[in-house]
């Protein structure tokens, strides 16, 4: 890149229930960054919002936004996806040089306004899929999770285990919504099936939550923050909509979408250079797909990495938040990741802290079964 | 910054309206040869796959796919999930009983078709099971004409 960009700070929040509106939890969240930075809205040189027409019920949905967020006759734009993709937006802002700052918004309502599943149900084909009826996003991970377990000869106690290790994680975590506390492979194997192998606590819960997170050029970074984490490196890809043409229990776009980040950084050896990841694994069995497609764990070495290596204390951790499992604001999703990453990197992360944090990985997803990837490096 | 507990008056605000798509002449064929028992794909003149249901664009050769051809009606299960729930606009529901999905690799295709699946156990669940197409007894060139497949 032409010019370094770092994160200068973030605000985030989530519940089941966060008994708000949009327009406050903006504000909230805006203007609370701002406050812990020390600025006001004339410090801010572009902003974009990662929010869901859909999922607000109107179309446009930011035409109300622009006082809680500060971007009153500003300049103000919105990517309808995942908020990492909005990062990618607002680093190319920046990376053009009429940018100093760029502002992230992102939220999903979908613990109290609306339902998470219409989200993808909504996605899928209106003349195909929607008229059939067999596909939705919660028979699709049953497919995605049987397909990965059968491929690498794994049993369902896997994703128990991967599940029972992120709502550990997550408990320990006060930016998550969901935690059990002490979670355990059978308390996991004692909720319900939904799509067999795929059970309601292999699942995100329905969530509200947002997060804001300001972007700097170097410069004004450093004016604006002691610890600057640093933006080394992104990318993005996408694959076929087609369930039927994709191998689901691999992600090929992530892998795409990770060559490029890791290009970008001049990583050679993921699996040796990264020190964390923190991915959008919105169903237990993702977790282990994407970290493969990242390069971090090679295919079929699952059993082994949940027995401690990517663990909190272990070599190299995935998730150690918690991940979506914890917390699913749909479009904030990606930068919650990104959130949790930056903690990780200015050890601040509390009792989910890795040992080594240097270098990190995040991902943000979008569509059936991760159809859509992107990856970013982050570093000290 | 931490506001108190409230209560809002909480409005129930319905999205009710009408969307008239076009589904598109490959689908509409696709559909016709179901009247007929027969199942269509598309072939693409590039990497000559064949994928079912027909469709018309080929995303890695990024090319239009010209010729429909009729495929086999007998497969092999590749993969499938055993529903116990359904969704009924975005709520989790109980299913009546589990039910049985499968993405199946009918003969002479490269993509995986989606249907419900009778017949085979969890237990007898495995991929490259062979399975056939199971048609309604009365025809109307509808989705539901396919009605589900079933053990050879």
């Amino acid at each position: 890149m032409n010019r370094k960009i770092a994160i200068a700070g973030y605000r985030m929040k989530a519940a089941s229930d966060l008994v708000t509106t949009r327009e406050r939890l903006t504000f909230e969240l805006t203007r609370g960054l701002f406050d812990d930075l020390g600025i006001d809205r004339d410090h801010v040189g572009t902003t974009i919002f990662a929010t869901n027409d859909f999922l607000d019920g109107r179309t446009i949905s930011n035409v109300f936004l622009d006082p809680p967020a500060g971007v009153y006759m500003r300049d103000e734009s919105k990517v309808e996806m995942d908020g990492l993709s909005a990062l990618v937006y607002a680093c190319m802002r920046i990376l053009s040089g009429q940018y100093e700052t760029a502002l992230l918004v992102a939220f999903g309502l979908c613990g109290s306004q609306v339902s998470p599943y219409l989200h993808v149900e909504y996605t899928l084909n209106p003349t195909y899929d929607r008229q059939l009826g067999l596909l939705n996003e919660l028979s699709a991970a049953g497919l995605q999770a049987r397909s990965f377990l059968n491929k690498f000869g794994y049993s369902e106690d896997l994703l128990d285990e991967i599940a029972a290790r992120n709502l550990r994680n997550a408990a320990l975590n006060r930016d998550q919504a969901r935690g059990i506390k002490d979670a355990s492979a059978k308390d996991i194997k004692d909720s319900s099936y939904l799509y067999e192998p795929l059970r309601e606590l292999h699942t995100y819960p329905a969530t509200d939550g947002g997060c804001a997170v300001l972007l700097a050029s170097e410069t004004k970074a450093k004016e604006l923050t002691d610890k600057p984490v640093w933006i080394l490196g992104m990318g993005q890809s996408i694959e076929s909509y087609y369930l039927g043409e994709r191998n689901l229990y691999e992600s090929r776009s992530t892998r795409e979408a990770s060559g490029r980040a890791y290009a970008m950084a001049g990583i050679d050896k993921p699996e040796a250079e990264v020190d964390f990841a923190e991915v959008s694994s919105l169903f237990a069995q993702q977790e282990p797909i994407l970290t493969e497609a990242l390069g971090l764990y090679g295919p079929g070495d699952a059993e082994k990495a949940y027995a401690g290596d990517n663990g909190i204390a272990g070599s190299l951790p995935v998730n150690p938040s918690g991940g979506p499992l914890g917390a699913h604001p749909i479009c904030a999703t990606g930068l919650f990741r990104l959130n949790e990453a930056i903690k990780q990197l200015r050890g601040e992360a509390g009792k989910n802290q890795v040992k080594k944090a240097e270098i990190g990985v995040v991902h943000g997803q979008d569509g059936v079964c991760a159809q859509q990837n992107t990856v970013v490096v982050l570093g000290i | 910054m931490e506001a108190p507990a409230e209560n809002f008056f909480t409005p129930v605000v319905p999205l009710d309206f009408v969307y008239n798509y076009r589904v598109g002449p490959y689908i509409e064929r696709y559909l016709r040869g179901f009247k007929d028992k027969k199942i269509l794909g598309s072939k693409c003149p590039g990497c000559g796959k064949v994928v079912v249901p027909a469709r018309m664009y080929c995303g890695p050769c990024n090319r239009r796919m010209e010729e429909l051809v009729e495929v086999s009606q007998e497969g092999s299960l590749e993969n499938y999930t055993i529903g116990h729930v359904i969704l009924e606009k975005g709520a989790i529901k109980p299913a009546k009983g589990p039910y049985m999905l499968g993405l199946i690799n009918l003969d002479g295709t490269d993509s995986l078709l989606l249907g419900r699946v009778e017949g085979v156990s969890v237990a007898a669940a495995k991929p490259g099971l062979r399975v056939k197409a199971v048609w309604k007894e009365e025809l109307d060139g509808d989705f539901k004409d396919l009605d589900h497949f079933e053990p050879v």
